[in-house]
């Protein structure tokens, strides 16, 4: 009898382990310049917030809450992880271009920084890259829209002209909206007339 | 003649005003290295791969065991795949100026190193890492997780 129910506790263990065997472990890692975030690990059962680099917490079943975190073993997480730490993409790299007021005509320290970044674009080669128009305050926010879509075209065509496949250039227009240093409507600002270039 | 460029003139309006991104589809994420088995499926379609790719919302990624790929989303985010792996991209939106944002990656197995980009700095709260048992927020930046 005793034996019976035993086996059946160890069917009941198995079935249970198959259907939420998953076990999950979640770790906060410092991030690349050394700062460190925060998590919060989650199921219906309750939930950790971890802030600390290098906690980890384990997650059993969607019926019990995550484990309270612990400290993982430095070895261990290389075991676990230094791979995939190890293959992780570079950063994308942003430049900014800057603009004579109402214009698409570009500053001359901005002409003379589109040979870095071809040559950035190269070396990041598989990539895509992203070019994105921006306007300051200054005028029609709908003209602003058209004149930052025609500082990215210009950009983007600039690239072109350097040998850089059209095919990996997109082009974004985001008019006064989004403005790197935040001013009042119809003001002239020279930061804020730019073209940013993201290459991933 | 004037018929023709007042009729330009309203279709650049159109395009202008439909959307701010020119490009056909927008961009998502690239395939920045791969190495070893590696395979996604898109629909019913299944293809290896490839180096310089472009990865879509609803792809799943699955690594053989010693299979690693590396991808750089829009966003800046930025994420390595171990070995048997599967993973998904359920939802994927960043469109900062109409304030859509989502970023819900879904791990079924194997190892991740995730490392967040703008989404979250923007809006927190629209990213989410869902494992089997549980699912991550992420306030930045970077997680790594290991589903068995």
């Amino acid at each position: 009898m005793k034996k019976s129910i035993l086996i059946a506790c160890c069917l009941a263990a198995m079935a249970f382990n198959m259907a939420c065997g998953k076990k999950s472990m979640v770790m906060l890692a410092p991030d690349p310049d050394g700062s460190v975030g925060r998590i919060t690990v989650a199921n219906e059962a309750g939930s950790v917030d971890i802030d600390q680099a290098n906690l980890a917490t384990v997650i059993r079943s969607p019926e019990a809450a995550p484990r309270a975190p612990e400290p993982l073993d430095p070895a261990k997480v290389e075991a676990l992880f230094g791979q995939v730490v190890a293959n992780q993409p570079l950063p994308p790299l942003h430049f900014r271009l800057h603009f004579e007021s109402d214009s698409v005509r570009l500053l001359p320290d901005s002409r003379r920084q589109l040979t870095e970044i071809v040559e950035a674009i190269e070396a990041r080669s598989p990539t895509r890259v992203s070019v994105v128009g921006h306007t300051d305050t200054m005028g029609d926010k709908v003209y602003n829209v058209q004149l930052s879509l025609r500082r990215a075209i210009t950009v983007r065509q600039l690239l072109i002209d350097r040998g850089i496949d059209a095919a990996f250039i997109d082009v974004v227009s985001h008019g006064q909206e989004n403005p790197l240093v935040k001013t009042p409507d119809n003001v002239a600002n020279a930061q804020n007339r730019r073209v940013e270039v993201v290459i991933r | 003649m004037r018929h023709a460029i007042a009729c330009l003139l309203c279709l650049g309006l159109v395009w202008i005003g439909t959307s701010t991104a020119v490009a056909e589809e927008i961009f998502i994420s690239i395939v920045k290295s791969v190495e070893g088995g590696a395979t996604i499926t898109r629909g019913d379609t299944t293809h290896a791969v490839t180096s310089g790719m472009e990865v879509k919302r609803a792809d799943i990624i699955r690594t053989d065991r010693n299979g690693h790929v590396g991808l750089v989303f829009s966003d800046d985010t930025r994420i390595s795949i171990g070995p048997g792996t599967e993973l998904t991209i359920d939802s994927y939106l960043f469109e900062p100026l109409e304030n859509n944002l989502s970023f819900v990656l879904r791990l079924v197995r194997g190892t991740v190193s995730y490392l967040s980009g703008q989404i979250a700095k923007l809006a927190p709260e629209a990213v989410q890492l869902v494992l089997p048992a549980a699912t991550i927020g992420v306030r930045g930046t970077h997680v790594l997780i290991k589903v068995d």
